[in-house]
């Protein structure tokens, strides 16, 4: 199996595109074959789709590159697929509004009548599915854990309002954007692979200052990934420094201070 | 004629996606160990692939490669960097023909010579017509590919566009599929062949009219995209596996390869001699979450068991061929030996033990969350209503041990003493480095 097959260059690619024609190749419906096995196909189809798709491709090899693959420092798999997956795209996709039950952190539950979705989110750390949506209620962009959705249903909302609703999405996650700038202490720049690494599941830019060899890595989140980028920091340990992002820092230093007063004077 | 590598691609777009803006035009060229000229003419035919693919982003004509790469971090789950594997080159007619063949076959069932006539009609005007022998090896090739399938046993054969697979679905199950591939392929590995399918059934997704939006509502947090410029290796390495071969690579240490700042960079491709020649037994390969890398792991007949990063082999090639009870022996060996590896190292196993602090605000605990997660074959005994513990017999410190420090003052090491103590030093230090604010 070669994934550079000339059937695959980009030229053929657009033209065929232009065309408004298809070229499914063995290597494509082998993959789906081999990937059917995983127990998420059972809540991503119906049982008559899976058989379906089964019997069209029981004349494929499967591939058997698995075989010879050791994933390692993975996370359990909680959840690939979530059986909300499948309402909650169409939901959006239509443009729909949404009624939600969720349980929320301290116990009990919440209903909110009428939300707006925006995307299902998937974290690839924690191998968990968010919802996250606008609760007109309480006028804020929620992110919420599709296994804490008690139910969710469509309603309505008037077709006026869906693009006012869309950009002040947009609007909010604008407001959420945080940048924050890490350096490499230059005694590791031997590990400059590892370390940028580190931060490649990040938008991120990387400035290198070749006079004094000092790597700058300007890292762009969310808001709410601050904690993430605080433990791929520490991760890290002595090879990098935050020198921007008042925050963090303090959340670091505090991070330190309470780190050294648990083993105290020994 | 010599197998085309992509391996010069390779490292280029490694660079671009880990490093991307840090160097000049210059400074990148030297890094990798080539000409500017052969900078230059690389990135012209990466942003030409680019340019081709993406047809929204071509009117930024100064968009530069690395921007790009970072373009719609937040708003898409395409997969920026599967365009090297549309990097194989090929002459223009060719992409016509092809076209055109696969474009006949979609709907009807046609003869080679039925092609070969619809397609010199179609052809530009400029090109040469192409001769049925031409097209029936066309027609060889998209059916050993798999696109296209022969429908009658008798001659002359008749061709169509093997589509079954999507023509057979309703829109609500073409939906469901997309999903899947999405999901899976960006969840689980291998993935390039997923993403090259995520492609075709968003294209067969827009020829049924179904919005283009309805493509775009997953995304995935916390990716390591780079991930699949390694699986370019990994389906020789398998194929020597198989077959029981070793393998001939050319090495070049990802970590001296990165070391910028010495004087005496950079043994990337091209500068051939500086990168080791090679040849091993590969048994497994690893990847490793951590990081979103692979390594190669391997028999080596002057070391034994070695590990290679992906990223360093270039000019990978079948060698020659071992015995079973060779293979069996080398496998069950390093299985052995990775049995504690928290990755890959395979040195002496030490006992560590932790003792874990749990949240002190009410709700939920991710800290125990997260080792019952991650902590792979730890053990967790309760101590109190504030800690737990948290005990490991693993290959070596040095990769469990960034792992522990993530959770920063929720983790104190008790076991071994010299590891605790490494940890309150450093801990001092890094506390230093933020003290003077």
């Amino acid at each position: 199996m070669n994934p550079f097959e000339k059937i695959f260059n980009f030229q053929i690619i657009s033209r065929l595109e232009e065309a408004g024609s298809l070229a499914l190749t063995s290597q494509e419906r082998s993959w789906l074959k081999t990937m059917l096995g995983h127990p998420a196909a059972a809540e991503a189809f119906s049982t008559e789709t899976l058989r379906k798709l089964n019997s069209l491709l029981e004349p494929e090899a499967s591939i058997e590159v698995g075989e010879i693959i050791i994933e390692k420092a993975r996370s359990k798999e909680r959840q690939v697929y979530h059986p909300l997956l499948r309402p909650l795209r169409r939901i959006i996709m239509q443009n729909q509004g949404i009624q939600l039950t969720y349980a929320i952190k301290h116990g009990g539950e919440r209903i909110d009548p009428s939300g707006f979705p925006h995307k299902l989110e998937y974290n690839m750390y924690k191998r968990e599915w968010y919802l996250q949506w606008y609760s007109t209620r309480q006028r804020s962009l929620m992110s919420t854990k599709l296994r804490n959705i008690v139910s969710a249903n469509p309603a309505p909302i008037p077709a006026h309002r869906i693009e006012g609703l869309k950009a002040r999405i947009s609007r909010l996650l604008d407001g959420l954007r945080e940048s924050a700038c890490i350096q490499v202490i230059p005694v590791y720049n031997a590990e400059l692979s590892r370390i940028l690494s580190t931060f490649s599941c990040f938008d991120k830019s990387v400035a290198f200052d070749e006079a004094t060899g000092i790597y700058r890595i300007t890292v762009h989140y969310m808001r709410d990934d601050s904690e993430f980028l605080l433990s791929r920091i520490r991760f890290l340990g002595l090879r990098v420094k935050i020198t921007e992002g008042e925050q963090l820092k303090q959340r670091m230093l505090k991070s330190a201070e309470m780190a050294v007063g648990r083993y105290g004077e020994e | 004629m010599a197998k085309e590598s992509f391996d010069k691609e390779i490292q280029f777009l490694r660079m671009l996606s880990l490093a991307g803006g840090a160097y000049s035009r210059q400074q990148f060229a030297e890094r990798l160990g080539i000409s500017v000229h052969t900078y230059d003419k690389t990135l012209r035919n990466l942003k030409e692939m680019v340019t081709v693919l993406q047809q929204d982003l071509t009117t930024e004509q100064g968009t530069e490669l690395s921007e790009w790469l970072r373009y719609n971090y937040y708003e898409s789950a395409d997969p920026l960097l599967l365009f090297l594997f549309r990097a194989k080159s090929l002459k223009e007619t060719e992409s016509i023909r092809l076209t055109l063949l696969l474009t006949a076959l979609q709907s009807e069932e046609l003869t080679a010579k039925e092609l070969h006539d619809g397609c010199c009609d179609q052809m530009p005007a400029d090109s040469p017509l192409p001769d049925e022998k031409t097209i029936r090896g066309d027609l060889k090739y998209l059916e050993e590919v798999g696109v296209i399938v022969r429908v009658n046993e008798k001659r002359p054969y008749r061709y169509k566009a093997a589509n079954e697979l999507l023509d057979q679905l309703t829109d609500d199950e073409l939906l469901d599929l997309f999903d899947y591939v999405d999901v899976i392929a960006n969840t689980q590995i291998p993935s390039v062949q997923g993403y090259l399918l995520r492609d075709t059934l968003k294209k067969a997704l827009r020829i049924r009219d179904i919005l283009p939006e309805a493509t775009e509502t997953h995304r995935y947090k916390y990716h390591y995209h780079s991930r699949i410029l390694d699986e370019a290796h990994l389906y020789t390495i398998f194929g020597a596996i198989k077959q029981r071969r070793t393998i001939k690579f050319l090495y070049l240490s990802p970590k001296k390869g990165m070391n910028y700042t010495s004087q005496n960079t950079n043994p990337l491709f091209e500068r051939e001699s500086a990168g080791i020649t090679d040849s091993l037994l590969p048994l497994r390969v690893v990847y490793d979450h951590q990081y979103g890398r692979w390594y190669l792991i391997g028999y080596h007949s002057r070391t034994g068991i070695k590990k290679l990063r992906m990223d360093g082999l270039t000019q990978v090639e079948e060698g020659e061929p071992v015995e079973e009870e060779e293979f069996a022996q080398r496998l069950q060996q390093l299985e052995a030996q990775l049995e504690y590896s928290w990755v890959t190292d395979t040195n002496r196993a030490v006992k560590v033990a932790v003792r874990f602090y749990n949240p002190s605000r009410s709700g939920a605990n991710f800290i125990r969350e997260r080792v019952e997660a991650q902590g792979q074959w730890g053990t967790i005994t309760e101590e109190s209503d504030t800690t737990f513990l948290y005990e490991i017999t693993v290959n070596e410190i040095f990769e469990i041990k960034p792992w522990l420090r993530s959770f920063g003052s929720s983790c104190e090491i008790l076991e071994p003493r010299w590891l605790r103590k490494q940890f309150m030093e450093e801990w001092k230090e890094i506390k230093s480095y933020y003290e003077s604010l």
